[in-house]
């Protein structure tokens, strides 16, 4: 007689948790050392309910078929000269963006689930978690892969590691993710697995996936697509970390709230980014800030809220204001890069009138009060020749590290300002979210590596402005910074299409 | 509309044209895994075993061309094209025993008046049914579109015979018709047993059985079995219903409870009228299970039978007492008004 077949739950089983064995000679805690200081109870690793049933040989058959599909598109798309057929080489400031700001974050992911996949006692969480870490490491290659293509034609992505690691607005992803990282495990799971990975990925994702198809870039969406088809592994193993916690003890559950409350806020901060991205730097727009915010957060989480009430989980605080600020967010966060735009490793620009009109239109509450006056009057210092750069360093918040521009939800014309004293020095933070985290945990905050306080204390290249740009963060002033119009950028585009920019057309007149 | 078999378990769900699988099963109460809902993330990859199916949108990646030449499909973007038999990667209950479904003809025996809006109806079986405690069959009701659905209340071992609890729903054309238009001696075609909720008799953990309105039936099913096999474990039975008239079938479970050391029962009515004289517990059945356990659930398997809004506050009731969803079974009364309702589900549970 034949054996009969395995099922699959018995084959995972024979895979993952039949490589357990006895701890016969060391102490288990001495073995999992990270398991207890964090205040989580665990009684029954056995109750873990195994979120994804994928052994390793599956798991390499198909990885290596969607490799394989994946960079025929590169190629076909090198071999197009894809990049000439994006909708306008404004664009592509989004996907710099992208490189610089998250696609690092899949190597802190990778990084992130390795380490904590050797921490828990349970064998199912432990191949759960390394097999995410291989994920993450497939997704930071293919998107370098993806990318590098957009290096031979445009400038920006040549340092994106470098910046990574140095650039103002770049630390707010990066300390994201450290802070993650130099959390322990279970707090981990909670900030990347569960908010990350199952409660922010679509709004993440989604807008710069759709952004990419709706505006030429085959490549970007196909990765996006290879990337999301791993994402159900990811978002099963977010949510099985939560109930298993939830459910081990009851003493886990306020140590969850705190760090849930904790993670969605500081998750909702670094989309700052993907906000702006979307309202301003898509040349075709798929839908607004607002719109996508609705549809993947507000829908998303109150289903997911409803259910969680059931071991007593409550929707942070803290949302209330992500949903005032869904108005206001990426206007306030473009703005600060327009003022910045010197000091940036991509390009900015002002609307257009037709992009301004759309954004009233998306924006009925916000965009004529209180933002398209102000980007009249910085076309008007253009066009006078004074087109304005803030010669100052922003305040950053010491939490997220983003520039203090966030404004009152009550009153849109006044910063939004708290501020702490920890151990005679005083902190200042954008937001009550903010501000509650640092609180909590000031020995960790204190030790933010802030860009501003750094390039103050002389820790970054020097004391003049090209010294820090050019010298410490590897920004080739005049061609990866600047406005979009006048780059070089702007040049080649103008050269493959033949387009002519509005000062030869100028010259050319007169 | 199409029917798809989902294997292991044999639910069978009816799929609208154009409607997808995922989306027909979780409105039905059949969990499949899932995450995205929209083709990309593959967590509802199945396998198809028979019949035809259009794969909608799903994305190359999540779904690749050796898969698809495997007949693998996404439930969240195929539309059935034919009855379909599809394989997913569920478990099967080991308490599960998987009678094969029948076609029966029933006759009518007894009608009578349990409640001012609930009627027992006995049915005499052309040949015997085997059904698990717990499980439901379908009926067929003359002039009325489309089978209605009633939990068995009668015990196993009583295999000739179906008593129904059936509650009047306003509008109802069903319940309706049983109510108004049927009576002894008519005949019925009944198919059966369907259904997931039984009773786990290989879990040593004792039972709380919660019941609201006609939704005795299945507990009164399971309860009956359990001390006829002279089951040791503790077993309570928790009944809520509005008023004194609406509670039926006490003497019955007051009787069983004198004679059974191991069962208590505990009645609820959260509207007593001020005849009923009602000494007992007031408030809802949730609020007498939180009373009855000191609001600790940790060690029970629950059992829950009713409309949706009970099961929903038992459910928190018992999560907050501790027990969670592996150790609580359920089944919904659904009526064609509970149907519309499509909230959106966060994938946080299987079965809840």
């Amino acid at each position: 007689m034949t054996a009969r077949k395995l099922n699959l739950k018995d084959k995972y089983r024979l895979l993952t948790r039949d490589l357990e064995w006895e701890y016969s000679y060391r102490d288990y805690e001495e073995i999992f050392k990270q398991e207890s200081f964090e205040g989580i109870k665990i009684t029954d690793w056995s109750k873990w309910e195994d979120p994804f049933r994928l052994t390793m040989d599956a798991y390499w058959k198909y990885q290596a078929e969607k490799e394989k599909k994946l960079y025929a598109i590169f190629d076909a798309f090198a071999q197009n000269n894809g990049q000439q057929n994006v909708a306008d080489a404004r664009y592509v400031n989004a996907i710099k963006l992208f490189l610089t700001g998250v696609s690092p974050l899949e190597y802190q992911a990778y990084n992130g689930f390795a380490h904590v996949g050797r921490q828990f006692g349970g064998v199912g969480a432990r191949v759960a978690c390394q097999m995410q870490s291989l994920d993450e490491l497939r997704h930071v290659q293919t998107q370098i892969h993806a990318m590098s293509h957009y290096n031979k034609h445009f400038d920006g992505f040549q340092d994106f590691s470098h910046m990574h690691d140095r650039v103002w607005y770049l630390s707010v992803p990066k300390s994201f993710f450290d802070d993650a990282r130099s959390a322990g495990p279970f707090e981990f799971m909670v900030a990347i697995g569960f908010s990350f990975e199952y409660v922010l990925t679509n709004l993440l994702f989604v807008p710069f996936m759709s952004g990419a198809a709706y505006n030429g870039d085959m490549a970007t969406v196909t990765f996006g697509f290879s990337a999301q088809s791993d994402e159900a592994r990811h978002m099963t193993l977010g949510l099985e970390i939560i109930k298993f916690m939830l459910e081990q003890h009851e003493d886990n559950v306020p140590i969850v709230q705190r760090w849930i409350n904790k993670w969605l806020w500081r998750g909702y901060r670094v989309l700052t980014l993907v906000a702006m991205m979307m309202d301003y730097m898509l040349p075709n727009k798929v839908m607004s800030w607002q719109e996508s915010f609705e549809v993947y957060f507000e829908e998303a989480a109150s289903a997911l809220f409803k259910d969680l009430a059931r071991y007593g989980i409550k929707m942070p605080d803290y949302a209330a204001t992500a949903i005032a600020e869904k108005e206001h967010l990426s206007h306030q966060a473009w703005s600060i890069f327009y003022n910045y735009g010197h000091a940036a490793a991509f390009h900015t620009w002002l609307p257009t009138e037709e992009e301004m009109d759309w954004l009233s239109e998306k924006y009925p509450n916000t965009f004529d009060k209180y933002y398209r006056p102000r980007y009249e009057q910085w076309r008007r210092m253009e066009e006078a020749g004074e087109r304005y750069y803030n010669p100052t360093l922003p305040m950053l918040c010491q939490t997220c590290q983003i520039p203090m521009g966030f404004t009152d939800m009550d009153d849109p014309t006044l910063v939004s300002y708290r501020q702490s004293e920890y151990d005679g020095d005083r902190y200042n933070f954008c937001s009550d979210g903010c501000k509650d985290i640092f609180d909590f945990e000031p020995e960790k905050y204190v030790q933010s590596w802030l860009p501003v306080h750094q390039i103050y204390q002389g820790h970054c290249g020097g004391a003049e402005m090209e010294d820090v740009l050019g010298g410490y963060y590897r920004i080739n002033l005049g061609t990866d910074n600047l406005d979009y119009k006048g780059s070089p950028d702007e040049a080649r585009w103008n050269d493959w299409h033949g387009l002519e920019t509005a000062e030869e057309k100028l010259k050319k007149a007169s | 509309m199409y029917e798809v078999t989902v294997e292991p378990t044999g639910d069978v769900v009816e799929v609208e044209e154009g409607q997808t699988i995922l989306d027909a099963a979780l409105r039905q109460g059949v969990w499949l895994p899932f995450a995205c809902g929209h083709g990309t993330c593959a967590t509802c990859k199945c396998q198809l075993v028979e019949g035809d199916v259009d794969l909608g949108n799903a994305s190359p990646f999540a779904l690749m061309d050796m898969e698809r030449d495997e007949g693998k499909i996404l439930a969240c973007c195929a539309t059935p094209e034919s009855d379909l038999v599809i394989e997913a990667d569920i478990d099967v209950d080991p308490d599960f025993l998987g009678y094969p479904i029948e076609d029966f003809r029933a006759t009518v025996v007894a009608i009578d008046d349990l409640s001012p809006t609930i009627k027992g109806v006995r049915f005499e079986l052309d040949h015997p049914i085997q059904f698990q405690a717990g499980q439901y069959i379908n009926l067929q009701l003359p002039g009325v579109e489309g089978a209605r659905a009633f939990s068995i209340a009668n015990k196993p071992s009583n295999n000739t015979v179906l008593e129904l609890h059936v509650r009047r729903v306003p509008e109802g054309a069903g319940t309706g018709y049983i109510h108004d238009t049927l009576q002894v001696g008519d005949t019925l075609d009944v198919s059966g047993p369907y259904g997931q909720f039984f009773t786990r008799k290989s879990a040593p953990e004792d039972l709380i059985f919660i019941a609201g309105g006609s939704g005795l039936s299945s507990p009164q099913s399971m309860v009956l079995e359990l001390l006829e096999e002279g089951d040791s474990r503790n077993i309570t039975l928790l009944q809520g219903a509005r008023n004194l008239g609406e509670l039926y079938n006490r003497e019955l479970f007051e009787q069983l409870a004198a004679q059974h050391a191991n069962f208590s029962y505990v009645p609820a009515l959260d509207n007593p009228l001020p005849d009923d004289e009602w000494g007992g517990f007031t408030g809802y059945v949730h609020e007498a299970a939180i009373a009855h356990f000191d609001g600790k659930f940790n060690g029970h398997k629950a059992y829950l039978c009713g409309p949706p809004p009970m099961i929903d506050a038992a459910i928190t009731a018992l999560m907050q007492g501790r027990l969670f969803e592996r150790d609580i079974y359920m089944e919904r009364f659904l009526t064609a008004a509970d149907g519309a309702e499509g909230a959106a589900k966060s994938g946080l549970f299987k079965k809840i």
